[in-house]
């Protein structure tokens, strides 16, 4: 007997190993899709975080440089190799910035010397996109030049044997007008001050002679049909203003020539043929942000930054307004100490302050950060310059040069720009704007991700709105009130209708709805008001009449009679329709609402995308609710019954109540879908990133902007990093709902659990 | 042999076959039932008594918990069903067209075999069908959930907390519970299928206890498989067995000296 029950023990280990491989195997299951869920997240803020990383700077090297005279400015070019200044005696010095082959950094490669027979007076630049540099001299002439670095890759006898093709670098210089000095002053007298941009050929002078007077000369580049000559034609314009002049700025559209004077700057038009006027005078505001020391043009020409004794920067811009265009303050930065001096990035709105205590700041204007603070070197400052690419930063101190490497990959990006407010560049006010990329490289770019999480959340209501009503009467009548029969076949017709990819879907609501909604438009609104309503109509009669004849027709049958209802309405909508837009619209509802009303109208347009995501969300929401409600135990619902209750009433009371955690997490999870749903958006709506709640416009959603944009954006950029931020945020919007949709379906079900 | 409770032996015996109309509670007339294909009554015919309590017994599948749940129109739940012939309350067919199921089923309750209190407070479970008739008044409302759980003996267990779920009651007291709602709209027959299959020895006698004291205001029906029960609670006994029923007499008759073979081979458990 012992040994048959010991028998026994030993052929069940077969049946335990594979209890434990299935135990073993599910657990397993389960970790993995909490891992994966875990790499995605990981992964996103992976991607993500460097936009928020601070700037960093990495001294590189240092070299000196022989002092004979004073430094002017300083730069460098794209691969950061050479770099050149350019001295108050006129010499245009290049130099190596690294250490290779037999060269050195601090090695001068090409000196240039600007001369002319009269003395050097002044010195300007332009911004940095153009680089080129101006000397003023004695006799109201100037020169301008630009350093120009010629990329090669030789072949040697070196290079042929190593099959690897050296760039080398060589450094250059261009004059403008072949180096004859051009006119700027007709009178010849010194240049005390001066300012230039060009647009390519046109160039724009601006000077202060006998310190109170503003000289604005305009090289307009003419070419000759027969020659192909260009030929230059000045137009000299000369402005006494009261006092002496401490600062000018030309914009490098020619348009604008602004000098400052104390606290106020004269903005001088000159885009209508040469003549110069004055615009406007716009005071620095002063009490509230202190004497205004110095003038800036920012890169995209659009800013212009003002500092002042206390230590701020102050950005303004034009802004439209009653008046026209106008320059208006904008916002301040903190510099901690008087800045000394400004220098701007190539194409980013990055900015470099010199503080008089030593202090090093860098700004970003958009997103109002303050990036960097501090001294990176012990010496003093005197000038610095990045390279075109914003990798690199040479900086003049009194002891010398140094080579920083400058890590700040996405200044643009701050926790402001990004859920806040911002004033853009010529915006009338601050907005939420989302426009990730414009025309030039020096763009600025709105990176709000408010209007896109907007667009989600307004698709997924107006797709809820369409639905829920539907999905959850249709699971509630098929669970409850459908014959057995009947709803052997209805349920998996609709369930099948999960399975339809959305990408048809959105296909017939942009191809097919969108313009059937535009050219019916009475008669779309009104099937969605009067097919409900003829419904509950019909039902209403349909209880009033006597009991004998309503017993005629089964419970499950009774519903068939509203088909012929819901269809005649909808024809006699669409009938009605151009009657009634001929009678109460004048013949045009579209029209009619965007005059009458003042209602934008897009073809692609929520009503839209709530009909085709609705349809799409439907299923969902509609087989878990069924679940819910069919799962109520027959015997409350006989309870109920046998209590005198009507189904209805026991729908209401007892099978809803109980069928109420399914319930909300049906709806929870037909919002999850819309929320997360791409194709129906992209292609049903205008993908407009616009901030409001009228169903006639469109929407831009976090995934269809995903999904719009990510194919475009440069692996690493600042736009390829936000449009994963996005990613992120969708991330949270469902992993948020879902929660909650947990959380609250767990207290229901604490509170109407069923035995 | 089955003992016959001695504390009903006081009711008087009648003649079950010609009630007088005051008498009847509920008159089944030719009563045949299919389900699909298949009959699952044969011409039941019998008056039950006011103020009484009538057990139907009978082995299982012989169609016992169907008869009942046609008094009610339960039966109408379950698609397939047929029911042809009468049954008669107040000499009104209830089958007839014009007939609204749920003011029936007002006016005869059921409790059946499982408790099944709704997700909802003590108090909100009573006051149930009050409210489904649109009683809105609170001391109205109080009143009947005291009477009607003081009438299911249920009262001063829970009086303290009638706002608790009722599923924190134990399976005894929400039967008794479902048995308060019902009584709380007053109806006239009160059928019970099963009441104490799902319940102990104790509970069990608690119930029975509850429908001796129920028939003084209601007319009852129970079924139940359990033959001591309906010894013990009822006052006349229908037996059913196969859809047919075989013999219908006052409770202490049927039990001693049973007219049929079938009710004496039942009754003293040679098969069922």
């Amino acid at each position: 007997m012992a040994s048959q029950s010991a028998e026994q023990l030993s052929a069940n280990r077969m049946r335990l190993v594979k209890d434990h491989a299935a135990r073993y195997g599910v657990t397993a299951g389960g970790i993995m899709v909490l891992v994966a869920l875990l790499l995605i997240f990981f992964y996103l803020l992976y991607v993500v975080q460097p936009i928020f990383e601070s700037v960093d700077l990495k001294k590189v090297n240092s070299f000196e440089l022989p002092e004979q005279s004073n430094v002017e400015a300083v730069g460098m070019e794209e691969q950061a190799e050479i770099g050149y200044r350019f001295l108050s005696d006129g010499e245009l010095q290049f130099f190596s910035l690294i250490d290779k082959d037999e060269r050195k950094a601090g090695d001068i490669l090409l000196t240039e010397t600007i001369k002319t027979g009269a003395e050097i007076t002044s010195f300007g630049s332009s911004l940095p996109v153009n680089s080129q540099y101006v000397y003023g001299f004695s006799d109201g002439s100037a020169v301008v030049v630009q350093p120009k670095f010629l990329v090669s890759f030789p072949e040697t006898a070196a290079t042929a044997k190593t099959d690897r093709v050296e760039r080398v670098i060589t450094p250059r210089v261009e004059y403008k007008n072949q180096g004859e000095p051009l006119t700027v002053d007709e009178q010849q007298r010194p240049l005390q001050r001066l300012a230039y941009e060009t647009d390519g050929d046109g160039m724009l002078f601006a000077a202060v002679v006998e310190q109170n007077k503003l000289l604005v000369t305009h090289y307009v580049a003419e070419e000759n049909f027969m020659t192909g000559e260009v030929s230059l034609t000045p137009k000299y314009t000369e402005i006494p203003l009261n006092s002496a002049i401490d600062d000018i700025v030309v914009t490098p559209d020619l348009r604008q020539v602004l000098a400052r004077r104390g606290n106020r700057v004269h903005v001088f038009d000159v885009s209508i043929n040469g003549e110069v006027s004055e615009r406007e005078l716009m005071p620095a505001r002063s009490r509230e942000l202190g004497n205004a020391t110095g003038m800036y043009l920012l890169a995209g020409a659009s800013s212009i930054l003002l500092t002042h004794d206390t230590g701020k920067v102050s950005q303004w811009f034009e802004v439209p307004g009653d008046e026209g265009r106008q320059y208006q303050y904008i916002r301040s930065f903190e510099a901690g100490s008087p800045v000394t001096n400004i220098e701007v990035e190539y194409y980013r709105r990055t900015f470099y302050t010199l503080s008089e205590n030593g202090d090093m700041n860098i700004f970003h204007t958009t997103a109002e950060a303050d990036l960097y603070r501090g001294k990176p070197s012990e010496a003093t400052i005197e000038a610095v310059m990045v390279d075109p690419r914003a990798n690199y930063l040479l900086m003049k101190t009194d002891q010398g040069y140094g080579i920083y490497d400058v890590d700040n990959e996405h200044p643009e990006v701050s926790w402001s720009a990004i859920w806040q407010e911002v004033w853009y560049e010529g915006y009338p006010e601050p907005d939420y704007t989302w426009q990730s990329t414009g025309g030039s490289d020096d763009f600025e770019s709105k990176f709000s991700l408010v209007p896109i999480s907007f667009g989600t959340i307004k698709a997924a209501a107006y797709a809820m709105l369409f639905a829920v009503p539907i999905g959850l009467a249709a699971a509630v009548y098929t669970a409850y009130f459908m014959s057995p029969s009947v709803r052997k076949f209805v349920k998996p017709t609709v369930e099948i209708m999960e399975a339809l990819p959305t990408v048809i879907l959105g296909f017939l609501a942009g191809l097919w709805l969108a313009p059937l909604a535009e050219a019916y438009l009475p008669g779309f609104i009104s099937v969605i008001i009067l097919v409900p309503l003829a419904v509950i109509v019909t039902a209403a009669l349909w209880s009033t009449l006597p009991t004998r004849i309503r017993n005629k027709v089964s419970d499950g049958r009774a519903s068939l009679l509203l088909i012929p209802v819901v269809l005649f309405m909808g024809w006699l909508s669409f009938e009605l329709s151009p009657w009634v837009e001929q009678i109460l619209f004048d013949g045009d509802a579209r029209r009619y609402l965007t005059n009458e009303l003042g209602v934008t109208f897009d073809q692609r347009n929520s009503l839209v995308v709530g009909i085709a995501m609705g349809f799409a969300v439907i299923p969902t929401i509609f087989s878990i609710a069924e679940d819910a409600v069919f799962s109520v135990p027959k015997h409350l619902s006989n309870g109920s019954l046998a209590l005198g209750a009507t189904p209805w009433q026991t729908l209401t009371k007892v099978v809803l109540l109980t069928a109420s955690p399914g319930i909300f997490s049906a709806v929870m999870m037909g919002l999850g879908r819309a929320v997360g749903e791409t194709m129906i958006v992209l292609m049903a709506t205008g993908n407009t990133p616009i901030m409001d709640w009228n169903i006639f416009e469109g929407m831009r959603t976090l995934s269809a902007n995903i999904a719009v944009e990510m194919p475009e954006s440069e692996v690493g950029s600042s736009h390829y990093r936000i449009l994963f931020l996005a990613a992120f945020v969708l991330f949270i919007f469902t992993f948020f709902f879902n929660t909650i949709a947990e959380f609250v379906r767990q207290r229901l079900r604490d509170k109407y659990s069923s035995m | 042999m089955i003992s016959v409770n001695p504390t009903k032996s006081t009711t008087d015996k009648l003649d079950l076959e010609n009630l007088s109309p005051e008498q009847t509670a509920l008159s089944i007339k030719n009563l045949d039932l299919f389900y699909g294909e298949d009959q699952a009554l044969y011409d039941v015919s019998m008056h039950v008594p006011k103020n009484r309590v009538t057990a139907f017994i009978g082995p299982s599948g012989c169609g016992k918990s169907t008869l009942l749940r046609c008094i009610n129109r339960m039966n109408d739940l379950v698609e397939i069903c047929k029911v042809q012939g009468d049954i008669e309350l107040h000499g009104k067919n209830i089958y007839d067209k014009d007939v609204d199921v749920a003011a029936l089923r007002r006016r005869i309750g059921m409790v059946f075999q499982r408790p099944n209190p709704f997700p909802k407070s003590i108090y909100e479970n009573v006051v149930y069908g009050l409210r489904l008739q649109g009683v809105k008044d609170r001391r109205v409302l109080d009143e009947a959930v005291e009477t009607s759980l003081r009438g299911a003996a249920l009262w001063d267990e829970v009086k303290d907390r009638l706002n608790a779920s009722a599923f924190s009651l134990s399976g005894g007291q929400q039967q008794r519970l479902v048995i308060a709602r019902s009584i709380a709209i007053e109806p006239e027959i009160l059928l019970l299928d099963e009441p104490t299959s799902a319940l102990d020895p104790i509970s069990t006698l608690t119930i029975e206890e509850l429908i001796t004291d129920l028939k003084k205001k209601f007319t009852v029906v129970i079924v139940t498989h359990n033959m001591q029960q309906a010894a013990r609670v009822s006052d006349q006994t229908a037996f059913l067995y196969m859809g047919k029923l075989i013999e219908y007499a006052d409770t202490d008759t049927l039990f001693t000296t049973p007219s049929e073979k079938q009710t004496e081979d039942y009754i003293t458990g040679r098969y069922g």
